[in-house]
């Protein structure tokens, strides 16, 4: 029989707010990706707008792991959580300000939807889109099936990032008129390759969670 | 190279008929800390107490098993249990000095194995104040009544006159839990820095204090040996749910 502990519910408030901070950015992430897509820039403000809300929850996961490190001195199980909820935390909070820095740049490539399309970078948003939701199922439900799904689609998100980069410098350097935009282009296409970064960073702390394993640096 | 300074196999303790230790294999290594948790009545103290026969002054007590130390059984018949008591020492949870002088409370030891001379009887008892981090507190009032310091200096004490007769292994019953945090602070300074000349064996309840000091750490329950492993894995990624359960208070 398990007792319940005063701690748990500081516990189960953790919990809830990391969920609510992962569903807030999944939001954000999904908006952007629709704005870039339809050139929305009253949905790219509102992305911007968002920001804060997600500022303010970060402050407030990390005052919370921090009175529970020191009221509570956790071991074992719920140890390996709240360090991971620190990071977990932390890590969305980056996934959200590159969100509103791909939102500030949808602007400038307004006249160039003909090259943002040949570029594919629909695709990227796509599976953005896909892998966040698995990063979403993952910080719910803690099953290590998501983190090895969210892995591989990183990978494969990056390596698209690669190409396309690559693409656009070829571009760059025949067309020297689409240099200022090309920059931009480049730049969200930076963007969306951390979000898949740290997207691998989020499946890394719940492997440690559930396992106890630090599985970061291995290949 | 770390030795195994004691070692149990198979062992078993029986108070008459009910068994309080079960089937207790385990090896703690040479000068290092090793801490023993559990809920009350696992068995941690009982296994303590056996590791220097203590438990031979209680009626019914039988023992199976192999208990060595320096690989010899120290239940074998023709063990000299005094000499045995002499180089295992035991500190207990209350401090109990005796009704005399901090001097005679540490020279009393020494003197009853037969040292009288006074120059070599002030240096055991300087040095063993000074091991156990007290000399600078005691050493202008040697001759007033050890009753008559705090309950953090009495313990101090009680370690020092441990130290006196130059045990190996020092034993330790809830050394601090009758403390004040900054005594027991005081008590955890001292365990560590003892360990590079002995081999400390702590039971304490207080399971942030095992973490703190101990390298090793046992987990009890039941009169059984659960879990035994490296103290920053018990408390980061122990291996058994009963573990677990335990040191995170979901016990019930």
């Amino acid at each position: 029989m398990e007792n319940y502990r005063i701690f748990d519910s500081e516990l189960d408030k953790l919990a809830h707010k990391v969920k609510l901070m992962c569903s807030q950015v999944n939001h954000q992430v999904i908006d952007v990706i629709q704005a870039l897509n339809t050139s929305d820039l009253a949905l790219a403000k509102k992305v911007i707008a968002n920001d804060e809300y997600i500022n303010n929850l970060d402050v407030k996961i990390d005052k919370l792991c921090q009175k529970i490190f020191a009221l509570q001195q956790p071991v074992a199980s719920d140890l390996r959580y709240i360090i991971s909820a620190l990071k977990i935390n932390n890590d969305l909070e980056r996934i959200g300000d590159h969100a509103v820095s791909i939102a500030k740049r949808i602007e400038p490539l307004q006249d160039y939807q003909k090259l943002v399309q040949e570029l594919k970078l629909e695709m990227i948003g796509e599976k953005t889109k896909a892998l966040f939701s698995d990063v979403l199922e993952l910080v719910k439900e803690h099953n290590l099936e998501f983190a090895e799904r969210v892995t591989t689609k990183a990978e494969e998100i990056k390596e698209e990032c690669r190409e396309i980069a690559s693409k656009m410098l070829t571009e760059m350097m025949h067309q020297s008129e689409i240099v200022v935009v090309a920059a931009n282009i480049l730049i969200i296409i930076n963007l969306f390759e951390r979000i898949s970064g740290y997207s691998t960073n989020i499946a890394e702390s719940i492997s440690f969670v559930v396992n106890g394993e630090i599985v970061k640096h291995k290949k | 190279m770390i030795l195994d300074k004691i070692h149990t196999e198979k062992m078993f303790l029986y108070y008459s008929e009910k068994v309080a230790l079960k089937d207790i294999s385990i090896k703690i290594p040479e000068k290092r800390v090793t801490a023993f948790i559990g809920p009350s009545g696992c068995g941690k103290s009982t296994f303590l107490r056996s590791l220097n026969r203590m438990n031979d002054l209680i009626d019914g007590v039988k023992i199976e098993g192999k208990v060595m130390i320096d690989n010899i059984n120290i239940y074998d018949k023709n063990i000299d249990v005094v000499n045995l008591r002499k180089k295992v020492g035991m500190v207990f949870q209350k401090s109990n000095p005796f009704a005399k002088s901090i001097y005679e409370n540490i020279a009393y030891g020494p003197k009853i194995n037969g040292i009288n001379d006074k120059k070599q009887l002030e240096e055991i008892v300087e040095t063993a104040l000074k091991n156990a981090a007290i000399w600078d507190e005691v050493k202008d009032r040697l001759g007033d009544s050890a009753l008559g310091l705090s309950g953090g200096q009495q313990q101090r004490l009680c370690i020092a006159r441990t130290l006196a007769v130059n045990p190996e292994i020092v034993l330790m019953d809830e050394p601090a839990s009758a403390l004040d945090p900054l005594s027991t602070s005081k008590i955890e300074e001292l365990i560590v820095q003892l360990k590079e000349h002995y081999t400390i064996v702590i039971v304490t309840h207080n399971m942030q204090q095992a973490a703190r000091i101990s390298d090793n750490t046992a987990f009890f329950y039941l009169g059984e040996l659960i879990e035994y492993d490296k103290t920053k894995t018990i408390f980061t990624n122990p291996s058994k749910k009963q573990t677990e359960d335990y040191i995170t208070g979901r016990f019930g």
